[in-house]
């Protein structure tokens, strides 16, 4: 009894020191994986630091690239801008210069300016009482030097090379027949043009001596026609 | 003589199959606890040899070792002093003179029985 009970302490002390050293043994295996984790850990931390540190510089490399290309798009938008009002200017240059040619119609204020033939005194001269070319062509020089946008003669427009013939009792314009009375109408300051014709000495007085009827009206609003020759000419 | 071997086997088969887990703070205490139960083991292997063995001491003896050695660690993690490596350093030697003294009596055996042996023939 005494021996086995001293077997039985034995092996009660046995146990608990080898629960101790397996329990010892596996908890330094424990640690020493879990060091072994933490190492491979620190890598992987290391690893992503340089992957964000990578990205990082990607991205500063990119940035820099898309202020590049902003400043190309401002210098771009920049030409655009410059280059409309070009346009913008091109295009009012246009207007204005078809408004010379007559290839568009214009409204605006103006003068007009009507001659007709005086009454015919018997025995006279019948030549001394009608209109003849050249009054209409100094009327249409007066009105251009004193600038006169656009001039039109009983609604035809004139243009640069528009001829004016006389042709007996009437006069061709472009091919266009008219007779008297005539009506021109010319586009521009009203005031000015006005008072360039009423000149002392000037255009008016000329035609009054040569006994030629005339009435000037100042207009608001002038509506001319663009230019259009006959059978399409320009 | 089987029944303690048992013991130790259910020991150590216990202690690395179960899902028994210590914190790590208190990873001095269990080395010095195995440090104790060595040390006591040997004591108690010497004591046998000697015919000193005795039960009761060598079970207290066991069981307040481990404890006191607990006891001392934990005090010295609370003082901020490494206490636990005193009581290392003192189960060590008590470990290295027990294992001292068990090889000389096993030794003194030995040669007891070899002269024995030659004196009869």
């Amino acid at each position: 009894m005494k021996v086995k009970g001293s077997h039985v302490i034995l092996s009660l002390v046995l146990l608990v020191s080898g629960f101790i050293v397996a329990l010892s043994y596996q908890f330094t295996n424990l640690n020493s994986a879990a060091n072994q984790t933490n190492g491979s850990q620190w890598r992987e931390e290391d690893e992503l630091r340089d992957q964000i540190l990578m990205e990082q510089m990607v991205n500063r490399s990119l940035t820099e690239e898309l202020r590049d290309i902003q400043n190309q798009l401002t210098e771009f938008e920049e030409e655009i801008v410059n280059q409309q009002t070009r346009y913008f200017n091109l295009v009012e240059d246009l207007d204005r210069l078809r408004m010379i040619t007559g290839n568009v119609g214009v409204v605006g204020e103006g003068l007009s300016v009507t001659l007709n033939d005086s009454e015919y005194v018997e025995g006279e001269n019948p030549n001394n009482y009608i209109v003849h070319e050249q009054h209409i062509r100094m009327l249409i020089d007066e009105l251009l030097v004193t600038g006169a946008e656009a001039i039109a003669i009983n609604g035809h427009r004139i243009n640069s090379q528009s001829y004016i013939q006389c042709i007996g009792p009437v006069i061709e314009v472009d091919g266009h027949i008219s007779f008297a009375p005539f009506e021109i109408t010319a586009l521009g300051d009203s005031e000015t043009l006005n008072e360039a014709i009423n000149m002392v000495g000037g255009v008016k007085d000329r035609l009054l001596s040569d006994n030629i009827e005339v009435r000037i009206e100042k207009k608001n609003e002038i509506v001319l026609e663009p230019y259009f020759s006959e059978r399409g000419e320009s | 003589m089987w029944l303690p071997i048992l013991g130790l086997l259910i020991g150590i088969f216990l202690g690395l199959f179960t899902e028994f887990r210590i914190p790590d703070a208190y990873s001095s205490y269990l080395s010095i606890a195995v440090l104790a139960a060595l040390d006591t083991l040997f004591g108690g292997v010497r004591a046998h040899l000697e015919n000193v063995f005795n039960e009761k001491v060598f079970l207290t003896g066991f069981f307040t070792n481990i404890a006191l050695a607990a006891g001392l660690a934990f005090l010295g993690v609370h003082l901020g002093v490494d206490l636990y490596l005193a009581a290392v350093f003192a189960f060590g030697v008590r470990l290295f003179h027990n294992i001292a003294l068990i090889r000389r009596i096993l030794l003194d055996s030995w040669f007891s029985k070899g002269k024995d042996r030659k004196e009869t023939q």
